[in-house]
């Protein structure tokens, strides 16, 4: 859960000006390789397309002019492709957002030119050694060494909503006559909610560290669990 | 309050609010933005209460995303581009150089040191500026500054070569200073390196003209734009040996909040920097190699380093707070 003090997921918790805490979901660094790929392809396309163009109409400007034009945009898709992307209003280049990430300042907010200028200038070197990018694996956020400098992380952009496998309807509530912790309540009514994905060993293996609240072990300690789930949320 | 009570008291609000977002995001209706503070501290509210209560990862995920597009909603920078380019001008940025002063020293030795130690090489044994350079630089340097070359006035008769230049300056230049400024992740050595070689370079190329060209061409050409040139190159140095020197030397902090630290602060340097590059690219592709007398040239370029001096030194002082 959300309050658990040793975490196992990669979960960013973030407290706001007003007070109250968010969780970004930070992004690996494989997805975000596969997302640089495909940026790779969007530059070269673009540089492609530009040169084509060029190569139209630079009989009427000059070769010159034509080269001139075609070399500022190479500087500006190498330079400022990503750059551009993150400062919109999509947070993300064209390969993050197709991978559904985006780039985010330590708050959770947009990032500011400068800040994606550091983090993209240095990508560039970092990739001469390429163990560099590999260290964001060992990073609790998976930042890159210009992710730090500029202070920045990346994260999936859109909640992840788990689909509700509820566990077979209960034949009857069982009122639960002890107080229990914020925990163990939420660990019973997310029992009911997830189990109907488990197998029935899984179900009961569960259940089973909660006997001491159920006083049953196996089947019979899976359905009382239900029973007091259905208690607590219905009929309390 | 259950989870059911509570989702089914909130849920048009929630879907309200989401409605909104939407708009926001799209660009659309901006004058309905009102609203959204207000529904954005329920919505803080409602996350705060759904995460006590742990009413299950189902709600505190959908309000958690709900929380962090709100925020981004709010705290959307919509600043007068105009208004922070001058600030950053006259304020900013020359306040940045002066707070930085010892690391220009540092960028100067390192970069000037190699450039008169080459220079003054080429009088004594021109051997290694030849090795440095190379056969295929040397003649092309030869053709330029050569005792009987094609001016650099000369070539760029040709129509559309202004341009021409102008854009491979930029894309040279600008791009070697924002590598210089990269290369300071690795504690600075990346840096180091490129300003070294820069020297290196650069005194080689003076002292080979002086060997075996026509030192005047040289100096004519590269008047006007050198200030520009060259002091945007140590200036973006700076902002990457910061970084390297934070790496290095974290003091109190951990080496991430160092180099965090370290990079917000360099950035004007960097930004700053790049520009002043890019206007050596303006000066050097469109001024540099017009047909002009020497003198007005040198006049000029002079005027330029003077005008640096007073602009690092004196511009934004006095107004800190602002």
């Amino acid at each position: 859960m959300a309050f658990s003090v040793q975490r196992i997921d990669t979960l960013q918790t973030v407290e706001l000006a007003e007070g109250m805490e968010i969780h970004l979901r930070a992004a690996g660094p494989f997805l975000r390789l596969m997302a640089y790929l495909l940026d790779l392809l969007v530059e070269a396309a673009a540089i492609t397309s530009i040169g084509f163009l060029i190569n139209l109409v630079f009989p009427i400007l000059g070769e010159n002019v034509g080269n001139a034009f075609y070399l500022l945009s190479i500087f500006f898709i190498w330079w400022f492709y990503h750059v551009i992307f993150e400062i919109s209003p999509w947070g993300a280049t064209v390969g993050k957002r197709a991978l559904g990430m985006r780039v985010v300042n330590e708050a959770g907010g947009g990032v500011t030119m400068g800040q994606s200028m550091i983090r993209n200038f240095i990508r560039g070197v970092e990739f001469m050694l390429p163990f560099l990018p590999l260290m964001a694996f060992f990073h609790p956020r998976f930042q890159r060494l210009g992710d730090l400098a500029a202070g920045t992380l990346v994260v999936y952009s859109r909640p992840r909503i788990d689909p509700v496998i509820a566990g077979p309807p209960p034949l009857a509530g069982i009122p639960v006559n002890m107080t229990l912790t914020r925990e163990e309540e939420a660990a019973i009514l997310s029992f009911r909610y997830r189990s109907g994905g488990w197998s029935e060993a899984r179900q009961m293996e569960l259940a089973n560290h909660l006997s001491k609240i159920t006083g049953e072990v196996g089947p019979k300690g899976v359905s009382r669990i239900l029973g007091m789930a259905h208690w607590l949320e219905e009929q309390r | 309050m259950n989870r059911q009570e509570f989702e089914s008291k909130n849920r048009e609000e929630w879907k309200a609010f989401e409605e909104e977002l939407e708009a926001s995001e799209k660009g659309k209706e901006s004058a309905s933005d009102v609203g959204i503070p207000s529904k954005f501290r329920k919505i803080c509210y409602d996350l705060s209460l759904a995460q006590y209560r742990m009413f299950g990862h189902q709600i505190c995920d959908k309000l958690n995303g709900l929380a962090i597009r709100g925020y981004r909603a709010i705290h959307r920078k919509r600043g007068a581009f105009g208004e922070g380019a001058i600030r950053f001008a006259l304020g900013t940025f020359p306040q940045a150089f002066r707070r930085e002063w010892k690391l220009f020293l540092v960028v100067s030795m390192v970069f000037w040191g190699p450039f008169f130690a080459m220079w003054w090489s080429a009088d004594r044994e021109i051997e290694w500026v030849q090795a440095l350079l190379g056969a295929e630089q040397m003649a092309s340097i030869d053709g330029m500054y050569g005792k009987d070359a094609d001016t650099v006035e000369h070539l760029r008769q040709e129509h559309g070569s202004n341009f021409m230049m102008f854009a491979f300056y930029i894309n040279n230049n600008v791009g070697i200073d924002f590598r210089l400024f990269a290369g300071g992740i690795f504690f600075g050595i990346g840096t180091l390196f490129y300003l070294v070689m820069n020297g290196l370079f650069f005194g080689a190329v003076v002292g080979y003209v002086e060997y075996a060209g026509e030192p005047e061409l040289l100096w004519r050409f590269v008047a006007g734009h050198s200030s520009f040139e060259l002091l945007g190159m140590l200036v973006v140095g700076m902002a990457g040996l910061k970084m390297g020197f934070a790496l290095l030397a974290p003091g109190q902090l951990s080496r991430g909040d160092a180099l965090s630290k370290a990079g917000r602060e360099g950035l004007p340097l960097l930004i700053g920097g790049s520009l002043m590059t890019v206007l050596a690219a303006v000066v050097e592709g469109f001024w540099s190699a017009q047909p002009i007398e020497a003198n007005v040239k040198y006049t000029v370029g002079i005027a330029f380093w003077v005008l640096h001096l007073f602009y690092f030194t004196f511009v934004g002082r006095g107004h800190r707070g602002a």
